[in-house]
């Protein structure tokens, strides 16, 4: 048997740096900004990041500028991921503006609404559906040439899903009229058909284009999962249509959710490596490998090996904190899925979910321990398995 | 019969108020010029109300973050911590963490809203038991949480608090609710209403409840699953709290009819939860719609 190796990978957003939301927001840079981009160009070894600062300097930023800052963000953000040391990197989102907000601005078929509370003092921009969505060509294609060319590492791209973008929608167009006291199958029809119009005429354009131009893994962004519990089919609907006949890896992430709710319907999702799913969150801080010191884990992680299928990114990092998990928490999360699963090749290690709620500041020193945990994981199993041999 | 018309619930904050709490969290501004906000944004809300003709005006819970954080706040043996998303929507609320006997402390301060013309809503007992993932019983917080902040409301005048229940419908529970309501003080009438589920096979069950109104989803019930004679008053959710799309007051009116002739022990309307779900100019024009579909039925009637 082989040693055990986790892959460690990212989930998808970063915040943004203040430099490239103030030039971007048309507001003024202080030094602090620019103090910024130098201290993370200097911590990153960011090759080049010189001429980021003259820009930033420069105080004029028209379309040629902009563009040129919203590399260097990307950049950026590749850099942070590969310095920590991931496996598994992208740009941290840095090009668009919220998971939503992204594909809904650039379909035909979404208008916006306004904004609605997501929690605490959090707002998002929510879109309805006017008319069946569709797109003129794939969406994110140079995105991910930007990156593919900037790094070794493995990329994953990330897209919202069907079902997301359905349910995060108003729908005024599919069964609006005559909802009122209508049966619950005509709703769920309704809602279908918006589901699978997005993933035939949204995603799988997008899908096709990336993986014509070279993308290995695809990963559908499914947060709205368990919304409604009963409609956990429509998701996995939405992402066999969006991915049908794609030569790629293709995986889910879903977070705050129940997951109980996923199973036995995920079954049914076509070739899917893993389901990425936020555990930190709902863990205890306490280090241990017991079921009573990773309350977390312990039911979703039952599902898993119960039904043998999918594989588990296992969230380590609880993204709505600035508790910067210690290492020794992260391989203690890991050895306790290994103990439930009984098989360290279904597992591998990611945050909760996008990281982009923290400062890079906390990011890094949560990635870093993330990645420190890991190896302590791997190394505490190769021992453990290497002992019997010795003996 | 009189058609009563209410909009209980969390309504969504003026971008004004949104702004002035991201200016709050960022430094940029005081705790004071929030709460200034939060109070031209109540008297807009009040405005609204009372154009729009409602029976019980609502102080549209800017305060709160979700229907559970406040009242945990104010309580012993109660923390709101974990981020968990609200079921069937795009939300989350903090779940509730016991690590003691819960006891409401001090009551959350009644609105500013005149004696005998207001409602507020509460979580119900079964629906906070959930919140703390079952960590204390609906009974336990009915009788140390809730019944207390109903009590204080009462001596400041409410006339109606409603009990909101997402979970009910999707993980049922009926008798534990039923039990729970029974710590409840009568001191002000209550109602029960089930956002964004349906509530068509709890509707029999639900009939023995202590509460005078079942407030009804009807975006997620079919009107078929209401039987005729019905012996609880219908608080029926005909504005939906998640679509953008404004109702017609003539569709409201032939839905009422529809339920008129199934003569429950009585109507009113409502949103089928809370505005929050909807931006602020759109949940204005909501209730506004609202009032004019109560207007024109009694007209006819």
């Amino acid at each position: 048997m082989s040693d055990v190796r986790f892959r460690t990978q990212e989930i998808g957003s970063l915040a943004k740096p203040s430099w490239r939301v103030k030039t971007f927001a048309g507001r003024p840079l202080d030094d602090q900004d620019i103090e910024e981009a130098k201290r993370w160009g200097r911590r990153l070894e960011v090759d080049g990041h010189e001429r980021l600062l003259e820009v930033l300097r420069s105080g004029q930023f028209g379309a040629a500028e902009l563009t040129e800052i919203d590399d260097w963000a990307a950049v950026y953000g590749i850099r942070l991921l590969e310095k920590a040391e991931l496996d598994v990197v992208y740009d941290g989102e840095q090009r668009r503006t919220e998971m939503y907000d992204h594909v809904a601005a650039f379909a035909d078929g979404f208008e916006p609404r306004g904004i609605v509370r997501s929690f605490d003092n959090k707002y998002y921009a929510k879109a309805a559906v006017v008319e069946s969505p569709s797109v003129g060509g794939p969406q994110d294609v140079e995105e991910f040439r930007f990156v593919r060319e900037r790094t070794d590492r493995i990329v994953k791209v990330p897209l919202t899903g069907a079902y997301t973008m359905e349910d995060w929608s108003y729908d005024e167009h599919y069964s609006h009229e005559g909802a009122l006291g209508a049966s619950a199958e005509r709703r769920y029809e309704g809602r279908r058909r918006f589901v699978v119009d997005v993933a035939r005429n949204v995603i799988l354009p997008n899908v096709e284009g990336l993986v014509a131009a070279g993308a290995e893994w695809i990963q559908i962004d499914e947060p709205a999962a368990t919304t409604k519990p009963d409609e956990v089919p429509l998701v996995v609907e939405g992402f066999n249509e969006a991915t049908r006949d794609v030569e790629a890896k293709k995986s889910m992430h879903i977070c705050f959710s129940d997951y109980s709710a996923l199973w036995p319907h995920v079954l049914e999702l076509e070739d899917c490596l893993e389901l990425q799913l936020e555990f930190a969150n709902r863990d205890s801080r306490e280090l241990g490998t017991g079921d009573e010191d990773r309350p977390g884990y312990a039911d979703t992680l039952r599902l898993f090996k119960e039904h043998g299928y999918p594989n588990v990114g296992l969230g380590v990092l609880d993204i709505h904190s600035d508790f910067v998990e210690p290492a020794e928490l992260v391989r203690d999360r890991i050895l306790y899925a290994v103990d439930v699963l009984q098989d360290p090749s279904r597992i591998q290690v990611n945050p909760d979910c996008g990281l982009r709620t923290r400062s890079w500041d906390v990011v890094y020193e949560k990635l870093v321990n993330m990645v420190e945990g890991t190896r302590l994981a791997e190394r505490e199993l190769n021992r453990a398995h290497a002992a019997p041999a010795a003996r | 019969m009189e058609l009563k018309a209410y909009a209980p619930g969390i309504y969504p904050r003026s971008e004004a108020l949104v702004q002035a709490t991201r200016d709050l969290d960022r430094g940029r501004t005081s705790p004071e010029a929030v709460d200034r906000q939060v109070e031209s944004d109540l008297g807009e809300l009040v405005g609204v109300q009372e154009r729009a003709g409602l029976t019980l005006l609502s102080d549209g819970m800017l305060g709160w973050q979700d229907h559970f954080r406040l009242l945990a706040e104010r309580s012993e043996g109660l923390d709101a911590r974990p981020l968990t998303r609200f079921l069937d929507t795009n939300t989350f609320f903090r779940a509730v963490l016991v690590d003691g006997e819960p006891r409401l402390r001090e009551p959350v301060p009644a609105p500013a809203l005149p004696a005998g013309r207001w409602l507020a809503m509460l979580p119900s007992p079964l629906a906070f038991s959930r919140a703390t993932h079952g960590a204390a019983s609906a009974q336990l917080l009915a009788a140390n949480v809730l019944a207390p902040q109903i009590e204080a409301y009462a001596q400041s005048g409410c006339s109606l608090v409603v009990l909101s229940d997402p979970f009910l419908a999707r993980e049922q529970g009926v008798k534990e609710l039923i039990a729970s309501l029974a710590e409840l003080p009568s001191s002000v009438p209550l109602a029960l209403q089930l956002p964004f589920g349906d509530a068509g096979p709890l509707l029999d069950e639900l009939a023995e409840a202590p509460v005078q109104a079942i407030g009804i989803d009807f975006y997620s019930t079919s009107l078929e699953a209401l039987t005729s004679g019905y012996p609880k008053e219908v608080m029926a959710g005909v504005i939906d709290v998640r679509s953008s799309a404004l109702e017609s007051p003539e569709e409201i009116g032939g839905f009422v009819a529809e339920l008129t002739a199934r003569n429950p022990a009585g109507i009113s309307l409502s949103p089928n939860g809370d505005l929050q779900f909807v931006p602020e100019p759109i949940a204005k024009e909501k209730i506004a719609r609202l009032g004019r579909s109560q207007s024109a039925l009694q007209e006819v009637a």
